[in-house]
């Protein structure tokens, strides 16, 4: 680590060491979760189905409901959300009633998402009849999503300058044909952003699932949105719950495959939006 | 493209129907999102609304043991809310400290290979699931813990505490960094100008005018160690005691709202809304704690723009 500051500078050197140490933190824990995964790592892990056998068990409907998850979110939230945003940014009067409503909006981001789950389990798993589903851990997950897509789109809708508009606008274009020519492209790099976080945020969430009843012991893969709710976190969360060492292991190879699913989607959205960016000015 | 009689029309009728049907589908839209969210809410003050009918809020908030599930229930959220509040601060203790001094070293004094590796890092720790950082403290830190200090308990505080301070850690170091940024350079170099130090104008410049901006950090950080789940629900245990040892297990709020999906959940009796009043208080508090924190955010991006 490079040092800019002459030696007799206290605080720098304070600095330096914290900042050593939060790599060092973050490097004991990967080293721990990795160590311990490498037993389990293999094909066969990511196929089979859990096991009170640890040596057969593996990740396989654990997998498949992350995938189903995280395209109930996507096609509940995504649309709804960035709607929302570009209504209240682009249609809605510019009153103090809509300030209102995208403060209180951004504040409900920083809710805990158990708190969804409790209402998710009144809401769709019992008054609507759904029972502890996919379906029902879907729709609760799209709606720990949505404050995240609509906050992170309004400010990157907003942020698109009013120059771009109002040049639009004098060249004759409708209000649809600005949002659609002008403002959505200029800010879709934000957007895809905004997803992104919300999609980190909610593939990695166990606890509002948990809450819903989750299946820890899944025998078959989930092939439609009617079958029990498992997931990546809430399989981790299981395993965790034992205390042999070998469910350990487990836990800790599901944590590495939910890691490296985070990181693919980060990667093709930060891929995303780069290549949105590029055709922007 | 028809009209209401079935005419075929074009050019700027349809236009104007294409027109009218974008604004009405972006309208359903924000209607759909905010009855949702406005339900999430109804629900919470509904049912918390009826169990507050059976339990005063004055037992609710003095009584000291809780045991919703017990034949006599106990109904004071005071043993979750003081667990609430120890891992909220024991989190604070690890993390705010490492995380503002590594927000000043990669602002002021990391070369760019470093401020790189930092901000990598920094990306990496935020994406983290709390479910992993969980396993990592019940079966990592706590074992390394008991090794060095015989007489900890298999679910204990410290160990969360620990590790909801490595959780938070990312957001610390990004928003006060962020914070730091907002400090016009004129402002340090002036302090350089006049004979100071380089810590010096650190301590005596830059911290106090970014300390708006440092606070609001703070404050997000905090709301989000208040709202942690899945490390105390997997490291601190599922009892709800009264206890300011950090060596004994503990529950706070969230993780005691894990436990309706945990065992047989009750339904539409008093068990069941205790679920709902103690969510009703978590959050009140956390949305307290992130709109003062967005506030100061705010406040601070307009004296920035000045």
């Amino acid at each position: 680590m490079t040092r800019a500051a002459p030696p007799r500078d206290p605080i720098g050197t304070a600095c330096g060491i914290a900042a050593a140490l939060v790599v060092s933190a973050f490097a004991v824990f990967a080293a721990c979760l990795l160590v311990s995964a490498r037993g389990v790592a293999g094909l066969e892990f990511l196929l089979n189905t859990p096991s009170a056998l640890a040596a057969r068990a593996g990740i396989g409907p654990a997998l498949a409901g992350t995938f189903w998850l995280l395209l109930l979110t996507a096609v509940l939230a995504l649309p709804v959300g960035i709607g929302t945003a570009i209504y209240l940014e682009e249609y809605a009067p510019r009153t103090r009633l809509t300030a209102l409503i995208e403060s209180a909006v951004a504040n409900l981001v920083g809710i805990p998402s158990v708190i969804y789950g409790i209402v998710g389990l009144a809401v769709f798993v019992r008054a609507l009849g759904m029972g502890p589903t996919i379906l029902a851990g879907g729709c609760t997950l799209a709606v720990v999503a949505l404050p995240v897509v609509i906050a992170t789109s309004t400010v990157a809708i907003r942020g698109v300058p009013n120059e771009t508009r109002l040049a639009a606008y004098a060249l004759g274009a409708t209000r649809w044909q600005v949002v659609r020519d002008q403002v959505l492209p200029a800010a879709a790099p934000g957007i895809v952003t905004g997803c992104r976080t919300a999609f980190t945020r909610t593939v990695g969430e166990a606890a509002p699932l948990l809450v819903l009843g989750t299946a820890s012991f899944m025998t078959f893969a989930p092939g439609t949105p009617a079958h029990p709710l498992t997931s990546l976190p809430t399989q981790i969360f299981w395993w965790a719950s034992h205390s042999q060492e070998e469910f350990t292991a487990l836990a800790a190879g599901a944590a590495t495959a939910l890691l490296l699913l985070l990181l693919t989607i980060n990667l093709a959205g930060a891929w995303v939006a780069r290549r949105l960016g590029g055709g922007a000015p | 493209m028809m009209n209401a009689q079935g005419v075929p029309v074009a050019g700027t009728a349809s236009r104007a129907l294409r027109e009218r049907l974008a604004a009405h589908v972006f309208l359903a839209c924000t209607v759909v999102a905010l009855a949702t969210l406005g339900t999430v809410v109804a629900v919470l003050v509904r049912e918390s609304g009826l169990f507050l009918a059976d339990v005063s809020p004055w037992r609710f908030f003095t009584e000291t043991a809780w045991a919703p599930a017990a034949a006599e229930p106990r109904l004071g959220v005071l043993p979750l809310l003081v667990g609430t509040a120890q891992i909220a601060a024991g989190a604070a203790v690890f993390a705010l400290p490492a995380g503002l001094m590594t927000a000043v070293y990669i602002h002021q004094y990391a070369g760019p290979r470093a401020a790189r590796i930092l901000r990598v890092v920094a990306t990496l720790m935020a994406g983290v699931p709390t479910v992993v950082y969980g396993l990592f403290a019940l079966h990592f830190v706590t074992p390394a813990l008991q090794a060095v200090w015989p007489g900890i308990e298999a679910f204990n505080a410290l160990s969360a505490c620990m590790v909801v301070g490595l959780m938070i850690l990312p957001t610390v170091v990004v928003l006060s960094r962020e914070a730091l940024d907002t400090v016009p350079v004129s402002l340090l170099e002036a302090g350089l100008a006049l004979g100071a130090t380089k810590g010096r104008v650190v301590a005596r410049v830059l911290l106090p005018a970014a300390s708006g901006g440092i606070l609001a950090a703070v404050l997000i950080a905090t709301a989000r160690a208040v709202g942690e789940t899945m490390i105390v629900s997997l490291a601190a245990g599922y009892e709800a005691r009264l206890t300011w040892s950090p060596l004994e297990g503990l529950q706070t709020l969230t993780a005691f709202m894990t436990q309706l999906g945990l065992g047989d959940a009750p339904s539409g009796n008093l068990e069941f809304r205790a679920f709902f009043a103690v969510g009703m208080v978590l959050f009140v508090g956390t949305y307290a704690i992130h709109m003062a924190g967005r506030m100061l955010v705010s406040r601070r991006v307009g004296t920035a723009a000045r």
